[in-house]
């Protein structure tokens, strides 16, 4: 797999610091894993980042990989674009071990991008982030007609949906007809 | 978007825009009306009134003091809402009043601070059928005042049990027929009765038990007569009462001077009224009156809780006694 490692700065394992002597236990050094979108590039993420998503929290937990067998085996995410699965890595790495604050800013005003990023966050299972989309685009229906609003998230009107369904319908019906001819034709 | 997603969107949304998103497709129409009250916004309105005269108004005012409309012509059969005007062609001008209401009430969680129903004799069926939706709401209304004007008394019990007792504050009752007279022993088993802490009336009530305003703050009441052996056992419940702000008591008759004089003493003659004096219990300063006025052939009992000071000059006043 050709790819090109993104990372975070403390990407090595943390070395064990030596522990004060009142201290009970002694710190354990953070493991990391990788993950890839449909572009193909790896980020390298620390497990205590991934646990904002629900889904891969669940997939890792039992894994017990090694560095090397993490690195060997990056978590794969074909139907997320790199541009997407690379906002939701710096989302969790900058919400790592840290309450989440009740209003974010910093999501894509662009609607394409913020749609891309509400579905890849509701299949990662990142409850906060999704929560923080889904209140940035009701912000942007309200005030909004049904037309303003099927324009922008590209919803085609009944009438156009039931003339589609209708053709889709014919098309099938014509086709069904075309194979029943063709198989008439052959057992002749 | 996924089914989730669309819960959260219209989570966050308001009011409007869930109606806005209700009319993109069928498809969003369906999803949001198959959502839990409780994923649905909480529209914040301030007060709802449905007037039902020759046509249906359907009223609502928002947390901002900002009021919506709906008119529903049986003439013309059709919708108007801020100028859009829907022609409803062979549906139901009542069914849909009605179900826009159900629509309102949905997205209703935080208190109203009132709710208003004004019942004329157009539209017999109505009664019946916001019974039938608040049934099928499965979850009662909270208000903090109940107002219902209307012309019988048929048109009262189909609302009120539908109001969350709880939080209800106030009942006014209203008529729209001068001579309108409910039965009340219906109305007064009911919760919202129990608990709510004010009760106006501006008709004439039947099958009335005088106990049964004791634990109103404010009552404005009217009946046929009260006598004086009532009136004593509504000041000995109301003497250990410590929210009594007013009681209006509006009689056709009271004929029953003389033994009210026996019971409770001579009266004061005040200004066109008689007075009597009773101190409250545990307060040296607080004395309650009672005032029977006679006015163009009716008879009006006026209680209320005066300072000391407010007891005139040669009027004696009662030292409390235990009942």
């Amino acid at each position: 797999m050709s790819s090109t490692e993104q990372g975070t700065s403390s990407a090595a394992p943390a070395e064990p610091t030596t522990a004060p002597e009142s201290a009970a236990a002694p710190e354990v050094p953070e493991s990391f894993y990788y993950v890839h979108g449909k572009d193909k590039v790896v980020h390298k993420v620390s497990a205590g980042a991934l646990q904002h998503s629900a889904l891969i929290h669940g997939m890792i937990s039992n894994l017990g990989y090694t560095e090397e067998q993490a690195k060997a085996n990056p978590f794969p995410f074909e139907n997320i674009d790199g541009d997407i699965l690379q906002m939701v890595v710096d989302w969790c790495n900058q919400h790592k071990g840290k309450p989440t604050p009740p209003e974010d800013t910093n999501l894509p005003k662009q609607k394409e991008k913020l749609f891309d990023l509400v579905l890849a966050v509701n299949y990662l299972e990142i409850k906060e982030l999704l929560t923080y989309c889904c209140k940035q685009v009701a912000m942007m229906v309200k005030g909004k007609s049904p037309e303003e609003i099927r324009e922008i998230w590209m919803i085609p009107t009944d009438a156009e949906d039931e003339a589609a369904e209708k053709e889709a319908k014919k098309r099938a019906g014509k086709e069904a007809a075309g194979e029943t001819a063709a198989a008439a034709g052959d057992a002749k | 978007m996924p089914e989730l997603v669309m819960e959260n969107i219209i989570k966050f949304s308001d009011f409007k825009s869930v109606l806005t998103l209700r009319q993109v497709s069928k498809d969003f129409l369906n999803f949001i009306d198959s959502l839990n009250d409780s994923t649905l916004p909480d529209s914040e309105f301030s007060r709802i009134d449905m007037i039902v005269n020759e046509d249906i108004c359907l009223r609502y005012r928002d947390s901002n003091n900002i009021q919506n409309e709906f008119i529903y012509s049986q003439m013309d059969i059709l919708r108007s809402f801020n100028g859009k005007i829907t022609f409803l062609g062979s549906s139901s001008v009542i069914d849909v009043a009605i179900r826009d209401l159900e629509l309102v009430l949905k997205f209703q969680k935080s208190n109203l601070r009132l709710l208003h129903f004004h019942l004329g004799p157009s539209f017999e069926t109505f009664p019946v059928k916001l019974s039938n939706m608040f049934k099928k709401l499965n979850r009662k209304i909270k208000t903090e005042n109940l107002s219902m004007k209307a012309d019988s008394q048929s048109k009262i019990m189909p609302i009120l049990p539908f109001v969350e007792p709880r939080t209800l504050e106030r009942i006014d009752l209203l008529t729209l027929n001068d001579n309108m007279e409910i039965e009340i022993n219906e109305i007064v088993k009911t919760e919202q009765w129990k608990n709510a802490d004010k009760f106006n009336c501006d008709f004439n009530v039947s099958n009335f038990n005088i106990k049964d305003i004791c634990h109103f703050s404010e009552t404005l009441i009217q009946f046929l007569s009260v006598s004086a052996k009532e009136m004593d056992l509504l000041r000995k419940i109301l003497i250990d009462s410590s929210k009594l702000s007013g009681i209006w008591l509006r009689l056709k008759n009271f004929n029953e001077h003389r033994e009210l004089s026996n019971l409770w003493g001579p009266c004061f003659i005040g200004e066109n009224s008689r007075l009597w004096y009773f101190r409250m219990k545990n307060s040296e300063e607080e004395i309650m009156e009672f005032e029977l006025r006679r006015n163009s052939g009716n008879f009006t009992w006026r209680i209320k809780i005066i300072h000391i000071g407010g007891v005139p000059n040669g009027a004696a006043v009662h030292d409390y006694e235990e009942n």
